[in-house]
């Protein structure tokens, strides 16, 4: 008689076991999550930086369906460079004002060094959206984790 | 002819220094981490920013889907409904003024500290807010760094994580902003 019950016991013990430990093993995989490198990731569409902000320009609600969380891969003139302490941005103007600004990866930083206002670059990176500044009376469009197309 | 040219290069220092400034690549920094979760941390990289030294008003405006988490999980929940809706309320921004300006000498080199009064706009509500800033002018250049924290319940951002104390409350922002 306390055979079966002895067995049960250990079936139930080895299950709640099992239980815990595929728990633990989510719960560490949720806090490990990491972003893909963007550097091998496929972009979700390539587009000219002139093009894409006139799209923003024109239909602000629209750009930012089809545009913001996706992987871009842009193309354009370096207007301006910014360096601070740790970050290292890039900007792609139009005529109007508007900009693209393109924040890089820290690992990344290096690669940036030898570009210079007024090169023709590709910039991969998420898209975070686009907004009208009432600082600087511009639209501008926001994009982090990027790398340098090669 | 010695005082006019004088009085020229005079009134081209002062209008220099008296020009509003401008930034686009300022940061924000978001530590909402508590000893039981130490993922809601984030940076902006893209902050647009405005110094005035003449009169005082600063500025600065932030995407928030452009706060970058470690964890896509994170951030995913940061953009979420029960965090800051960054579908509905896309932006975040600050408008103020620096009421202690008489003390802050933009002409001259040194670190000065500023008190800012304004208004931050943060998931569609709009609250008055005091913040401690401290100012290195350096030549041409401004540096602005201010710390403070804020409540969320004050900008009724109050997801279950937050009441479960996976977020803390009231996270430390810091504001981080060269004007060149």
């Amino acid at each position: 008689m306390n055979k079966p019950r002895s067995s049960i016991v250990k079936k139930i013990l080895i299950a709640t076991g099992l239980i815990l430990l595929v728990g633990a093993g989510v719960v560490w995989y949720i806090f490990n999550e990491k972003f893909e490198d963007t550097a091998t990731v496929k972009a979700d569409q390539s587009k000219n930086a002139t093009e894409l902000l006139s799209e923003f320009r024109t239909d602000l609600t629209n750009a930012n369906k089809q545009y913001t969380e996706k992987i871009l891969s842009v193309k354009g003139t370096v207007s301006e460079i910014e360096k601070a302490d740790t970050t290292f941005n890039i900007k792609m103007s139009d005529s109007t004002g508007a900009y693209l600004i393109f924040a890089f990866q820290a690992k990344n930083q290096q690669d940036l060094l030898s570009i210079k206002e007024g090169d023709i670059i590709s910039v991969k990176g998420s898209c975070s959206g686009g907004t009208f500044s009432k600082i600087l009376e511009t639209f501008f469009v926001a994009f982090k984790r990027c790398v340098i197309e090669k | 002819m010695k005082k006019t040219i004088l009085f020229a290069l005079l009134l081209s220092s002062v209008t220099l220094f008296a020009q509003k400034k401008t930034t686009t690549s300022g940061t924000i920094n978001f530590d909402a981490t508590t000893s039981t979760d130490a993922l809601p941390k984030a940076e902006n990289k893209a902050v647009v920013a405005s110094l005035d030294p003449k009169t005082g008003k600063l500025a600065f405006e932030a995407i928030i889907k452009s706060f970058e988490f470690g964890n896509p999980r994170i951030q995913d929940h940061f953009n979420g409904k029960g965090w800051m809706d960054s579908e509905k309320f896309p932006t975040a921004s600050f408008e103020g003024m620096i009421t202690n300006l008489s003390t802050i000498n933009f002409a001259k080199d040194g670190t000065y500290e500023a008190e800012v009064e304004g208004t931050l706009t943060l998931h569609g509500e709009t609250k008055k807010i005091k913040l401690p800033a401290v100012i290195t002018v350096s030549g041409k250049s401004f540096h602005a760094v201010s710390e403070f924290t804020i409540k969320l319940e004050d900008y009724k951002v109050d997801g279950p994580a937050i009441a479960a104390g996976k977020v803390a409350k009231e996270p430390k922002i810091t504001v981080d902003v060269t004007f060149k």
